[in-house]
């Protein structure tokens, strides 16, 4: 449902995403992985419709991303940046019926089914009783439920999330990944999202992409996609994968694999 | 999950939004009273209401009615328009500095007021040389407010790029365009050396000093114009609280919204300056307060910020009045004067 079509995206004159054409599988867990630079980020963005290709097309239902409107797409994709901004002193249950914008004209103000919308999606995420309180003073996995809260007060069917565990502990890290999937088994959102980890893409993903120079270099189930030949050519790491216990790869680093690297110790 | 909190629990200093905006009605009512009963000459509140029923002797009357009320009605008003103006501009750019004067409108509108002080006594200089000034001031209202227009279309065009416009450019941009028209303003007034530099320094300084009906009468349809944009605003508003790509995502026409934020803003602020000059603080304390005390909700930020805004300025007036009587301090000085100590205790308060 959501493809791209030889799409380049470009910041001034230097493009980021050259000629790229990947296609999301509906109703699965997409993640991007890529070095830094690699244009995850920028090509989530323009997932997104948030960046105008400067050439080829994102394709929603056919349709570019052109033609529809900002709203109508805001009914049907929902985008969690990388590190929001948390409005001062706003508090969860706030911050959440903001998912309800696209919803509503200017004129309306929220009614029984929004608020029936947002109570869902702080009982989904487990932040319902957190209701009351300022979202700073969460902490990071909190945080990320609730942003998690507000793009599901949203009820679109994709959500689209630029490395949702980066700022994380490690254990919110799999709290955050593990209510994702919950979220993909009970309602069929298509998840779409960057990760810099890729033992956790190979944990969590039905569909592995992996992005280097802003280009698909591989694409596939994980089993499929992350390699030994993949660490080293595009990750420069010499390392082993192996499988664990449910099938899915699972990767261990050794070291750099370019041999000619200065040793600056 | 385990629900912990590492850091201290922050609520707003009252709780309850009844409470305070109850408080908010009492202040706009009760404070204006103050403005009626006292100045040069202290007035017993009887006389003050003997003045407004129009039973009082005719030097109550032409003191309550002619001087004081009006005057303190547009006090009431301006106050209005700079906190909401400051309030609306602290939004959009998303920097808690922003306010009419930083972003250059209060400096467009300025200079522009300036300028028709001087073509006004041009004008008429003749054997007359107060001649020019009623000229410019039955004219000021209007031309200040193209004056704060223009520069606010001026900020925002200079920092529109790529069809983006960023927060921190466009405050940077104001800022800079603001020392422009500050230095412009200085400098003609300077060239201009005349007789009547003092009453245009004093209008600079931000006063209610000779205010009358006729004043009030050219405000107030902006002020019904301003808080209508306001109430159209605040929907848009809650999602321009976030980063600018979330806002977008979420269905929000976001440059073409901000941008008609800024001419409200604008529009708000440089019909004030029109009236009573540039005064800076309440535009930047008002809304600060008005967000500590009333938490995140805009609809209940935006009221304290009319009732704070309103109570600010003709408190201010009413002491810069009474204070140094016969003399009086401009508005501007004392608002800052008071809202300068409460604005650094809410600071203090914060973690």
């Amino acid at each position: 449902m959501l493809r791209t079509d030889r799409l380049t995206l470009a910041y001034g004159s230097s493009d980021v995403v050259h000629e790229l054409s990947l296609t999301i599988p509906a109703g699965e867990i997409s993640c991007l992985v890529g070095p830094n630079g690699s244009g995850k980020s920028t090509l989530l963005k323009g997932l997104a419709g948030l960046i105008a290709p400067r050439q080829g097309e994102v394709l929603l239902e056919g349709q570019p991303l052109s033609l529809w409107s900002r709203n109508e797409l805001a009914l049907r994709l929902a985008m969690l940046p990388q590190k929001p901004i948390v409005p001062e002193s706003i508090l969860v249950r706030d911050l959440v019926a903001l998912g309800r914008f696209p919803h509503r004209k200017w004129w309306q103000r929220d009614g029984r089914e929004d608020r029936e919308a947002c109570q869902q999606a702080m009982y989904m995420t487990g932040v319902e009783a957190l209701a009351e309180r300022p979202v700073t003073s969460l902490s990071g996995g909190q945080q990320q439920r609730v942003w998690i809260a507000m793009a599901l007060a949203q009820q679109t069917d994709i959500l689209l999330l630029d490395e949702p565990t980066t700022y994380l502990d490690w254990g919110y890290q799999l709290e955050v990944l593990e209510l994702l999937v919950e979220l993909n088994k009970s309602r069929g959102l298509t998840v779409i999202m960057s990760l810099h980890d890729l033992n956790q893409a190979a944990q969590f993903a039905d569909h592995v992409m992996v992005l280097e120079n802003g280009q698909i270099e591989a694409a596939g189930t994980p089993g499929q996609v992350i390699t030994e030949t993949l660490l080293a050519r595009v990750f420069r790491v010499r390392g082993v994968v192996s499988l664990n216990a449910e099938g899915r790869p699972f990767c261990m680093g050794h070291g750099t694999s370019d041999p000619d690297r200065p040793c600056r110790a | 999950m385990v629900a912990n909190t590492r850091e201290p629990h922050k609520k707003p200093l009252l709780q309850r939004t009844t409470i305070l905006l109850w408080f908010g009605c009492g202040l706009i009512f009760l404070t204006p009273w103050l403005g009626l009963q006292f100045g040069a000459t202290d007035l017993s509140w009887q006389q003050v209401l003997a003045g407004l029923l129009g039973e009082g002797s005719s030097h109550v009357e032409r003191v309550v009615m002619d001087l004081r009320l009006p005057r303190t009605l547009i006090g009431l008003v301006i106050g209005i328009h700079f906190a909401l103006s400051g309030w609306l501009l602290q939004l959009i750019t998303r920097n808690p500095l922003a306010e009419a004067g930083i972003l250059g409108i209060s400096g467009g509108a300025s200079l522009v007021a300036v300028a028709a002080f001087v073509v006004g006594d041009w004008i008429q200089s003749g054997d007359n040389p107060y001649g020019g000034i009623p000229f410019a001031l039955q004219y000021l209202p209007l031309l200040a407010m193209l004056g704060g227009l223009l520069a606010a279309l001026a900020v925002y065009g200079l920092s529109l790029r790529n069809g983006g416009l960023s927060p921190v450019k466009l405050t940077l941009t104001g800022a800079v365009l603001a020392g422009m028209l500050h230095a412009l303003t200085t400098g003609g007034l300077a060239f201009w050396g005349h007789a009547h530099t003092e009453l245009v320094a004093q209008w600079l300084a931000g006063s209610l000093y000779g205010t009358t009906w006729a004043h009030l009468k050219a405000l107030l349809p902006w002020t019904a114009l301003g808080m209508i944009g306001v109430l159209i605003l605040l929907r848009p508003l809650s999602a321009m609280q976030l980063e600018d790509e979330q806002a977008r995502s979420l269905g929000l026409h976001l440059n073409r919204w901000r941008a008609i934020a800024l001419v409200v803003a604008a529009l708000m602020a440089a019909s004030a300056v029109g009236i009573v000059g540039p005064v800076g603080f309440i535009g930047l304390l008002v809304p600060h307060i008005s967000r500590r005390l009333a938490g995140s909700g805009l609809l209940v930020q935006c009221l304290m910020c009319t009732a704070l805004g309103a109570t600010l300025a003709v408190v201010a007036d009413t002491l810069g009045r009474t204070i140094f009587a016969p003399y009086e301090l401009p508005v501007g000085v004392v608002s800052a004067a008071l809202g300068v100590p409460f604005f650094l205790y809410l600071l203090s308060r914060q973690p």
